[in-house]
């Protein structure tokens, strides 16, 4: 029997012991990743004379804690106007993506000619151009082109220029895995090939589709540079620029209302993008499968 | 797709070589003056330099940290979507945002970053001033750029990781085969494809992005820690001048272009392979 002891004690000691440094790792992985936020949590909801008395601990508080940055960010500031557009803006670019990137995937996915391969492909390099290079011809293009100059709905006009090369080459993808037998057997049942792709095929690529609107989604929640280059003026102003332009004033920082602000903006942002993330590195790597 | 990304491409290169500002002057065809005066610009070096730099340095950062992450990622644990969740935060806040509680961090007045380490008795006055010092302040760009990305390298390899079939490892382990020799052996070989893929998307998108320096120090101070698309930012949008400013941002267009065709060579080669 003590034979047996003896050899199993070293087993679970050895067990515990990597156990143990894993969940060191992990700690020291999440204390990285959330110092910064756990420095917005705080910062919303301590009172402001323990944001700036040296004294105070700065990963706790001292004053009893309170709402009064939320209610001033409602009240006193643009907030709800910037929440507004942003959602506005991204909901359009959504609508914009999803009109042009369905049925042109559809079609790239379908078409049996040479060089369709090298559409596709082209389609995933384009997304590789960065906007930096593309910012300022777009900046003509929308100021005296579209004649939008310092517009949300300049936003809405540019934004597609990243969402759709994504889109499409994640619902090729998509309505690749939908076998064209399905689409023939219900052509020789009668029913059209507009029917046929209407009540066969699009039923069955609903998830991609979802997919592809909720990247389009994020990714103009995302984008930062042109939201500052095409909207310069308060009201026309997105989350991502408002919020770290026009609450800092000069060199006095409202840090509690900042705080505040970028917690409740960029939180649902996050939340959404951690569901579908899956999805995206997919989308990415899948460009070799 | 010719109208969206083709047609302001080739607007951008035709700025690029003639006089062209905000103002609507076309001065006409000006060569590759541009270009030239760029090279001389010891600000535009500096910038450049930086980039590339930078874009160096972050990504051996997330790449060390990415690779532990993914590693950790692979054990099963009680609650790891939750947690995962979490240590995703960095990569899918948005920058700007995440940026204001950094800015917080590295505050000359009110830096958290100063406190502990000067509670934790690693530091005494005077403390770095994170965005008005030139050395500090490219420290302090290269963490958060660090911060942002190594989540999604995780990510990354963690799909490279999990695409190699089990009995892969289990064979190596039969054979003798150590940590390092595993890792060398099996897994590079057969991630690779997906870390390259990554690679380039991560570089790009590191390479063209202003939004850390231009909220943590704005380049300054005088230009020391500028950068490639700030700078084209101030230029052709601040300044007015599109022709200078396209220059700029095409300068990167060179290297951009090797990575690309690299990866169409490793996907030809992998579809003959298969």
């Amino acid at each position: 029997m003590s034979a047996v002891g003896s050899r199993t004690r070293p087993v679970n000691l050895r067990k515990l012991r990597r156990n143990v440094l894993v969940g060191l790792a992990f700690l020291f992985y999440l204390f990285i990743a959330l110092i910064p936020i756990w420095w917005m949590v705080r910062a919303t909801f301590v009172a402001d004379y323990d944001l700036i008395d040296l004294t105070v601990n700065p990963f706790w508080f001292r004053q009893p804690l309170s709402l009064v940055h939320i209610t001033y960010l409602f009240e006193h500031t643009r907030f709800l106007t910037w929440y507004g557009n942003t959602y506005l803006v991204a909901f359009c670019v959504v609508l914009i993506t999803l009109v042009l990137c369905v049925p042109a995937s559809y079609g790239l996915a379908r078409l049996r000619f040479r060089g369709a391969e090298g559409i596709g492909i082209a389609v995933f390099m384009s997304y590789l151009i960065p906007p930096i290079l593309l910012f300022l011809p777009l900046n003509q293009i929308v100021n005296n082109l579209l004649q939008l100059p310092n517009s949300k709905w300049a936003m809405v006009a540019v934004y597609p220029t990243f969402t759709v090369p994504f889109c499409l080459w994640l619902l090729i993808g998509f309505f690749k895995r939908v076998p064209i037998e399905l689409e023939e057997a219900a052509v020789v049942d009668g029913a059209s090939r507009w029917q046929a792709v209407w009540q066969v095929v699009l039923p069955l690529t609903v998830p991609g589709i979802l997919t592809a609107a909720i990247f389009a989604f994020t990714l103009s929640m995302q984008d930062f540079l042109y939201a500052l280059t095409f909207a310069s003026s308060s009201s026309q102003k997105v989350l991502n620029t408002g919020v770290p332009t026009e609450l800092i004033r000069g060199d006095l920082y409202f840090w509690g209302e900042l705080m505040t602000a970028a917690l409740l903006a960029g939180v649902p942002v996050a939340i959404v993008y951690n569901f579908f993330l899956d999805h995206f590195v997919e989308g990415i790597t899948g460009a070799l499968r | 797709m010719l109208v969206l990304v083709a047609y302001p491409f080739f607007l951008s290169l035709y700025f690029s070589v003639s006089n062209v500002t905000v103002a609507g002057g076309e001065g006409g065809f000006a060569g590759l003056s541009h270009y030239q005066d760029l090279v001389g610009d010891e600000v535009f070096r500096k910038a450049l330099w930086n980039s590339l730099s930078f874009t160096f340095l972050a990504e051996i950062g997330k790449a060390i940290l990415g690779i532990g992450l993914a590693f950790l990622l692979l054990r099963h644990l009680p609650g790891k979507k939750i947690i995962r969740g979490f240590l995703m935060l960095p990569w899918t806040l948005p920058i700007s945002l995440s940026l204001l509680s950094w800015r917080w961090m590295f505050d000359p007045q009110f830096s958290t970053i100063n406190w502990a380490l000067a509670h934790l008795h690693l530091m005494s006055p005077p403390y770095p001033d994170w965005r008005g010092d030139a050395l500090w302040g490219y420290v302090a760009i290269l963490t958060v750029n660090i911060w942002r990305g190594f989540p999604f390298s995780a990510v990354i390899v963690l799909a490279g990781l999990t695409s190699i079939p089990s009995d892969m490892y289990d064979a190596a382990k039969v054979d003798g085969a150590g940590f390092f020799r595993t890792w060398h052996y099996v897994i590079t070989p057969m991630i690779a494809p997906i870390i390259f893929i990554g690679l380039i998307f991560d570089v790009t998108f590191t390479i063209g992005d202003l939004t850390i320096v231009y909220l943590l120090t704005n380049g300054g101070p005088g230009y020391a820690t500028q950068i490639v698309p700030l700078l084209a930012f101030q230029t052709g949008i601040q300044g007015g001048n599109l022709s200078t400013g396209a220059a700029m941002a095409l300068i990167f267009f060179p290297v951009l272009f090797v990575g690309v065709v690299f990866f169409l060579r490793l996907l030809i080669r992998r579809q003959a392979a298969t």
